[in-house]
């Protein structure tokens, strides 16, 4: 008993700390210990130690979004799915379960993933493990929340979440854990509930970078359930762009060991709406790399303004239609009609009342931009500054993006160009939760959208505390080069900030 | 024909185009693994892509791709070498996604025509040019009706591969359509692309009519779509009631309204099924979760090697060279594999006993069996050695059609062995023949007698002694010759 005390208030006292490994049985202590405060897991995985598959992952757990398909209730955080349980599971999750790691449970999210604060959940709102002393319960993020403070506290390994505008990567920055979005593609979406499906990437969530490279190891792979996931021959082509550009390497001293990397500070990313705090993150992680040998320099991206608006436009188009197909007959929960109606308004009822106040919002909003009225207006518009928002990233990096080309090598390197970029993950540290509403909810997603917009991988590492509560900083490179990203990564986080 | 007659004196003229959905015969759906075969009972043929279910996603079956594209280039249309699907919404029941995948801009197929003519009933030529094929997903099965206030739906059909043949407004008459319907069919039979069935749903038919006075442009009228039109015979009636009503409307100084419309054979009009207002917007956007279907030269020369004779260079070329008429061609073209078959059957034999036993005989084989001559047991040489023996008088008729259903039944055993096994050898040793004629005339004196004082229709009753006493397996020709003879001797 005494043991047991000492050993929860170590843990509360603890910085968040990125290289522990506990065992299962760790997990489902911190798993009673923090869940009924943080709300972070609505379905746990019953411990069973007979189950057990050696692999790489032999000894982790790890928590699965609720909107990723498992053996358990798949939910979305919706009334509409909250008994609902997929006749099949997600690839990502499946080859995580063959490489030996344990699934304990679903995490809490914003319903269909649509939201930065885990606000809006059929479970419930879910919470930060931050502030640890405090009484005053804040947002983990959203709307992979529940993975984010599930990881924060020790209650898994790893955690599987989804990004679409940014949704591992705030929920990371705000609990103060390592989140990473690969590229597009990288990880088979075959199984993870579409929010829009050219937008959605499986993302990571981990306490430390090599947490979240072994995992990312494991679930990226080609996969042909998936027609937008990468090909073993994209992937190869990918490997030879990125070798062969020989101002990098591999082999540099311990000092300086991201010599010859360039990295670009993004000027457009400086908002009016970054807090201080952000702002001193954003310096002292420059400075930071700078002492690990690489060049940083200021960069250009002019439609970064433009972007957020374009994002929603497309976002919501593309969740209108996916979830056109939440009408309660097939699955999920049914209501019956109200009166007799036509065939089309059958399903009127059932949505009504299965669908969040935020998801009916977004799906009226995304049907009217795909009009024939607004479409002209809307919808193009915000095609053509996708296409711009690429282009540019495209014009920065040093490395061609594979999709873009047929070169096998990079050309010599240009003094313009860059292999990285670095910029706040977010505008500011969680708010406490329920305090957000309107338009400044959307807000959040500023910092994050453009890697979605142009595919890009990008990732939040923890970078320090402000008044208790943790903030992160991005990294980003170009398409495919998720590799680099976590080894910058890797780097920014190893010392304490 | 009336409709004619009123065309051209009332001063107006009709143009009609065509969007016929062809089913695949891919054996697998569009875009899930699931099987396409008709028929099965209900929703047993659905896969978690088919019904919607969250986190799944579309997987593109490349025998679509490849059966679009043979049906592209019998069409002598352009393949794409680069098409793009997208989707289009409306909520349904019979939508399980809420959208179809469809090809609605960047279809892959633009361009062919298909050209009629005398072979096809036409006393003049005529070329229906194609405006695009494109490749889409058939819709679920929503039966109304049996249960009230209930729609049953079977999702056995959803995500079917469809390819939907869009003509240019190049028709102008009602029985053009329909010629212009059934070539279509021929042709897609015939490469194997799609049964082309109407009564089974592997071919249904919209059309697009608006009618215009004479001299004025052919695109001037405003058009209605007649939709749900289940046979050849109710496209004729519906096209031609549809240009009757539309002139009448025009005729009394009212616009004729865009509306789609339905036929009803009993009263032979066509009545609003929804008018312009309520058509739906259904918000086009581009698939996000198929890429871009590339196609490069070497692939489309490969495919078009493997394409067989079109069916007009067939019959063309058949007719003269074995003597045959139009609707002998026709006939055989309507079974695929058949001209093949008979091509290879009639090399050294008389072209018109071929054909007769094979439209008569092993078609009749094949309906009663419901199968299809290609994936039959009956080969080749089974067949041929039938033919020959029945012509070298080795076997009776009947005898050949029994040996017939037996290969078809799936006998291995060679002709010979057959004919051995039934004890069917004919007896063509005239010698033993005498004998029994010998035998016969003796037991029979007051026949003989009859046929001496001139009834020389006895003859028969001897000759049919003479059949029953070797159990019909004497030539019959030999038969009446001997007794013929032996008889005369007895003068």
């Amino acid at each position: 008993m005494q043991l047991l005390l000492t050993r929860i208030k170590l843990n509360r006292l603890r910085p968040v700390c990125r290289y522990s490994t506990p065992s299962l049985n760790d997990t489902y202590e911190a798993i009673s210990v923090h869940n009924p405060r943080l709300n972070a897991l609505p379905h746990i995985h019953p411990l069973d130690p007979t189950q057990e598959v050696n692999g790489p992952l032999s000894g982790w757990s790890f928590a699965v979004k609720s909107n990723i398909a498992s053996p358990l209730p798949t939910t979305c955080a919706s009334s509409m799915l909250s008994s609902y349980t997929s006749p099949f599971s997600a690839t990502a999750v499946t080859k995580l379960e063959h490489a030996g790691a344990r699934m304990i449970g679903t995490s809490n999210m914003d319903e269909f993933g649509m939201g930065s604060l885990n606000q809006s959940s059929v479970h419930g709102p879910a919470h930060n493990l931050h502030p640890e002393n405090g009484n005053v319960l804040h947002s983990p993020g959203g709307s992979s929340g529940g993975s984010a403070a599930a990881v924060a506290a020790r209650m898994c390994r790893v955690a599987l979440g989804s990004d679409t505008g940014g949704s591992v990567r705030l929920p990371a920055s705000w609990c103060g854990v390592v989140g990473f979005k690969p590229s597009y593609g990288r990880v088979s979406r075959y199984g993870l509930v579409s929010y829009a499906s050219s937008l959605d990437s499986v993302g990571i969530l981990a306490r430390s970078t090599q947490d979240i490279r072994h995992t990312f190891n494991i679930i990226s792979a080609p996969d042909p359930h998936d027609m937008t996931c990468m090909s073993k021959s994209l992937r190869s082509r990918i490997d030879t762009l990125c070798a062969s550009r020989e101002w990098i390497s591999h082999n540099t001293i311990a000092s300086e060991p991201l010599k010859g990397v360039r990295v670009g500070v993004p000027s457009e990313f400086w908002v009016d709406e970054l807090s201080p705090s952000a702002i001193d993150a954003w310096k002292r992680g420059a400075a930071k790399l700078e002492s690990l040998g690489c060049d940083v320099i200021p960069v250009s991206l002019p439609h970064t303004p433009h972007t957020l608006p374009a994002y929603y436009t497309l976002a919501l188009a593309e969740a209108s239609s996916n979830l056109a197909r939440f009408d309660g007959i097939r699955f999920g929960t049914r209501h019956p009609p109200t009166q007799s109606t036509r065939a089309s308004l059958k399903y009127a009822q059932t949505r009504t009342m299965g669908f969040g106040d935020e998801v009916k919002r977004r799906i009226l909003l995304g049907t009217f931009v795909m009009s024939a009225r607004a479409y002209e207006n809307y919808y193009l518009p915000s095609q053509r500054i996708r296409r711009l928002v690429q282009r540019e990233f495209n014009r920065i990096f040093a490395m061609p993006n594979a999709l873009c080309t047929t070169n096998t090598k990079t050309d010599a390197r240009n003094v313009d160009k860059v292999d990285a970029i670095l910029f706040p993950t977010a505008t500011d540290t969680a708010p406490v939760q329920g305090s957000n509403n309107g338009l400044s909810a959307y807000v959040n997603d500023v910092m994050t959208v453009s890697a979605n917009m142009a595919g890009i991988p990008a990732i939040s590492v923890p970078f320090g505390l402000c008044e208790g509560m943790p903030l992160g900083l991005q990294i980003a490179a170009q398409y495919g080069d998720d590799d680099l990203v976590l080894r910058i990564a890797r780097h920014l986080e190893s010392q304490p900030a | 024909m009336m409709i004619e007659a009123h065309q051209t004196t009332a001063g107006f003229k009709a143009t009609i185009g065509l969007e016929l959905h062809v089913q695949l015969l891919a054996a697998q759906k569009l875009f899930s693994a699931a099987s396409a075969k008709w028929n099965e009972p209900p929703n047993t043929n659905v896969n978690v892509a088919d019904a919607g279910f969250p986190g799944a996603l579309p997987q593109l079956n490349p025998e679509c791709v490849q059966l679009a594209a043979r049906a592209i280039l019998a069409l002598d249309g352009q393949i794409q070498q680069r098409s793009a699907f997208d989707r289009k919404h409306y909520f349904y029941a019979d939508q399980p996604l809420g959208y179809q995948i469809t090809q609605q801009h960047h279809p892959i197929g633009r361009g062919g025509y298909v050209d009629l003519g005398s072979l096809d009933g036409l006393e003049y030529v005529k070329r229906i040019g194609i405006h695009q094929l494109q490749l889409e997903q058939d819709t679920a099965k929503s039966i109304h009706g049996v249960y009230p206030g209930h729609v049953l739906v079977d999702l056995n059909r959803a995500g079917v591969a469809l390819i939907e043949i869009v003509s240019k407004p190049d028709v102008d008459t009602a029985d053009e359509a329909v010629m212009y319907v059934r070539k279509m069919q021929n042709l897609l039979r015939h490469i194997g692309v799609s049964n082309c069935n109407m009564e089974e749903g592997s071919l249904r038919c919209d059309v697009n009519v608006s009618v215009y006075r004479d001299g004025e442009d052919r695109l001037s009228g405003t058009r209605c779509e007649l939709k749900n039109l289940n046979s050849l015979k109710v496209i004729r009636g519906a096209v031609n009631a549809e240009i009757s009503r539309q002139i009448a409307v025009v005729q009394r100084g009212d616009n004729v309204e865009q509306e789609t419309r339905g036929y009803d054979a009993q009263s032979d009009t066509t009545f609003v099924t929804r008018t312009k207002e309520a058509a739906p917007d259904y918000r086009y956007m581009p698939e996000p979760d198929v890429p871009e279907i590339h196609i490069n030269e070497s692939w489309i020369t490969r495919l078009r090697k493997t394409l067989p004779e079109t069916p007009e260079a067939v019959m063309s070329r058949m007719m003269p060279q074995y003597g045959l008429v139009q609707e002998d061609v026709e006939t055989m073209l309507g079974e695929p594999g058949c001209t093949a078959f008979f091509e290879q059957a009639v090399v050294g034999r008389d072209p018109k006993r071929v054909l007769s036993w094979i439209t008569s005989e092993v078609f009749g084989q094949l309906a009663y069996r419901s199968q299809r001559l290609v994936g039959s047991s009956l080969t080749v040489p089974q067949f041929t050695q039938i033919i020959d023996a029945l012509s070298s008088d080795a076997i009776t008729s009947g005898q050949a059609k029994q040996l017939l259903i037996e290969f078809m039944d799936g006998e291995q055993r060679t002709i010979d062995e057959l004919i051995a096994a039934h004890g069917w050898e004919v007896i063509s040793d005239d010698g033993k023949l005498r004998v029994i004629s010998k035998q016969l005339l003796d037991t029979h004196p007051k026949e003989v007698a009859r046929y001496l004082k001139g009834q020389t229709r006895r003859l028969n009753f001897f000759v049919g002694k003479l059949m029953q006493a070797t159990n019909g397996q004497a030539k019959p020709q030999n038969a009446s010759e001997i007794m013929k003879e032996l008889l005369e001797a007895r003068r």
